[in-house]
């Protein structure tokens, strides 16, 4: 292989990239294979110097369409938390929610968040689980989420022409859900993905912060944010492996920023969020 | 044939036009010794990249749209050559004023290499296209079917084809832009339907933009005249998944900087951990042997 290194091809050098911290808020291994795409992963966790990344368990509620999976979480639990014992120093972890059943989501967040590792909750825009963020069943699973402190990531894109599944969310729709739990603070996954709609969406909304990935590499992204959000509500998401080290952390090594606040995206914010500073 | 930095200087300086200068380095294959940061190190990758464009994207300003930073941004990156087409042919009509615009702005960085734009939906374009080749002596030019509005079987397209081809021009397809999912609700363009050129190939083609999959990338990977990029190739492995699909000798580096952050797509390629064989061709050599001809 070759014995150019990351400066030779846009990354900072390993130095910097090692004093940001950089924590990855959006690690998206397949459930299916969880293994190949951490073996997968591994040589842009490497360059990138991605200190921790957290990634979303399906925990038996009914999540995914694949009901051999669903199955083997709900008789073997085990399953579930194998990758965080597995990959102790790595990985950090939250749990996919069902916002169609509240009371197994409850009782998930009691035993995966009260009594377990799980750090925080991730709400689908689509598959089974989801349901737009408005919905009233997200009322009692954000109240307990506050009450336990935990995260929560919404996935949302604006996608031109319209929702593309009955669970999408919006950026709008998560700052109409925010406006309710004023206390509590959720991520925008995507930032809405046409970011320009995404960004303006949430600007007002002060306890929404916005995840970088999940779309292409288009420039002016994070100096908007910037402009609109602050430094202090972006958070750095790799979406590796199904999108690239490049993409994303291109997106925030590439941009005009400071020292600080490209601190901040790559790490600070996602762990003063875990309440790990 | 190499040129010293005198030579350069005096081209720079009017007693050589530097644009023949490229050309004829071009010609001869030694595009990458033009740049300032080739001769200072020869050990370095002397990165070509096909895909840049000048001018004001429509829809959004973007931090690298003025070509001073972007060709700054470039050098900063190991970017010794660039193939610059320009935003301005994808929507404007007055095609020859495009192209005049993208030569003039072009002339004042020896990084950049003006890509004309032709669009064959327009009356007169076959002038336009003369313009590209006696006016301007370029070397390729950069088609924009999905904002243009024509399919790759139309008849006009493949005289153009045939007529690049005549003329010894390369031809860049931008088979996409902007992610279909984040346009302007009101002006909203499919990508490209690539299928028809398994039958229509004639001469230098490369396809920009393009996100491989399906079948289809096996028929066109199968075309000897086909060429592609990188630049929205993505999953951490996508670059050296693709070069399994797709001879190495066809793929070439691009950013579409400024549209994209120029770092994304050198970055996923280091993160593909190729070997230097395979990198020399991607970064350099494919694209040397493509502008050549």
């Amino acid at each position: 292989m070759s014995d150019h290194d990351g400066t030779s091809f846009g990354l900072p050098s390993a130095e910097q990239l090692k004093s940001d911290l950089i924590w990855d808020s959006y690690f998206l291994p397949s459930y299916r294979d969880f293994e190949g795409d951490m073996k997968r992963s591994q040589r842009a966790i490497e360059i990138g110097n991605i200190e921790k990344l957290c990634y979303f368990a399906h925990v038996g509620i009914g999540t995914t369409t694949d009901a051999a999976f669903e199955k083997s979480r709900r008789e073997t639990p085990d399953l579930i938390s194998a990758p965080l014992k597995r990959w102790p120093e790595k990985l950090l972890g939250m749990i996919h929610l069902n916002a169609n059943d509240v009371s197994a989501s409850l009782d998930a967040l009691n035993h995966w968040i009260r009594d377990g590792q799980m750090l925080g909750v991730y709400f689908a825009g689509g598959g089974p689980g989801s349901l737009p963020c408005t919905h009233k069943n997200f009322n009692p699973l954000i109240e307990r989420i506050a009450e336990l402190k935990a995260v929560i990531m919404q996935h949302t894109w604006h996608v031109t022409g319209g929702k593309t599944s009955p669970g999408h969310s919006l950026p709008s729709e998560l700052a109409e859900l925010a406006a309710r739990f004023p206390e509590q603070q959720f991520i925008c996954a995507h930032a809405g993905g046409e970011w320009e709609k995404g960004i303006c969406a949430v600007r007002d909304s002060p306890n929404i912060l916005v995840e970088t990935s999940g779309f292409d590499a288009t420039a002016g992204f994070i100096e908007m944010a910037m402009r609109e959000l602050g430094p202090e509500r972006i958070v750095f998401g790799s979406h590796l492996p199904s999108r690239s080290l490049g993409t994303e952390l291109g997106k925030i090594v590439g941009a005009n920023i400071p020292d600080e606040a490209r601190k901040l995206i790559l790490g600070g914010n996602f762990r003063r969020l875990l309440r790990r500073e | 044939m190499k040129f010293c930095h005198e030579e350069i200087g005096q081209a720079t300086r009017g007693m050589m036009k530097r644009r023949t200068l490229i050309q004829s380095a071009i010609a001869t294959g030694t595009v990458a010794t033009l740049s300032p940061s080739a001769w200072a190190n020869e050990t370095e990758l002397n990165i070509i990249d096909t895909n840049v464009s000048l001018s004001r994207w429509p829809f959004r300003r973007l931090p690298l749209d003025d070509t001073q930073q972007l060709a700054a941004k470039l050098r900063k990156l190991g970017i010794t050559t660039a193939l610059a087409g320009s935003f301005e042919g994808i929507l404007q009509r007055d095609i020859s004023s495009v192209n005049d615009r993208l030569v003039s702005e072009c002339a004042g960085f020896s990084e950049l290499i003006p890509v004309g734009s032709i669009n064959p939906n327009l009356h007169g374009w076959e002038d336009d296209l003369k313009q590209c080749i006696g006016d301007h002596a370029m070397r390729g030019i950069r088609l924009h079917p999905n904002y243009h509005g024509y399919e790759l079987n139309n008849p006009r397209f493949l005289k153009l084809l045939n007529l690049a081809a005549d003329a010894k021009l390369f031809v860049q397809i931008a088979a996409v832009f902007e992610d279909v999912r984040t346009q302007p609700d009101q002006l909203r363009v499919a990508d490209v339907d690539l299928t028809p050129l398994i039958e229509n190939h004639v001469g230098r083609i490369q396809i920009l933009n393009w996100r491989p999959r399906g079948e289809l990338v096996e028929k066109l990977a199968s075309i000897p005249n086909i060429h592609f990029d990188v630049s929205r190739v993505d999953q951490t492995n996508g670059v050296a998944a693709m070069l399994k699909t797709i001879p190495e000798s066809r793929v070439m580096f691009g950013t579409h900087a400024p549209f994209l952050i120029p770092e994304a797509s050198l970055i996923r390629v280091h993160e593909s951990d190729l070997p230097d064989s395979s990198l020399s061709l991607l970064m350099n050599k494919n694209a040397k042997t493509f502008l050549t001809g």
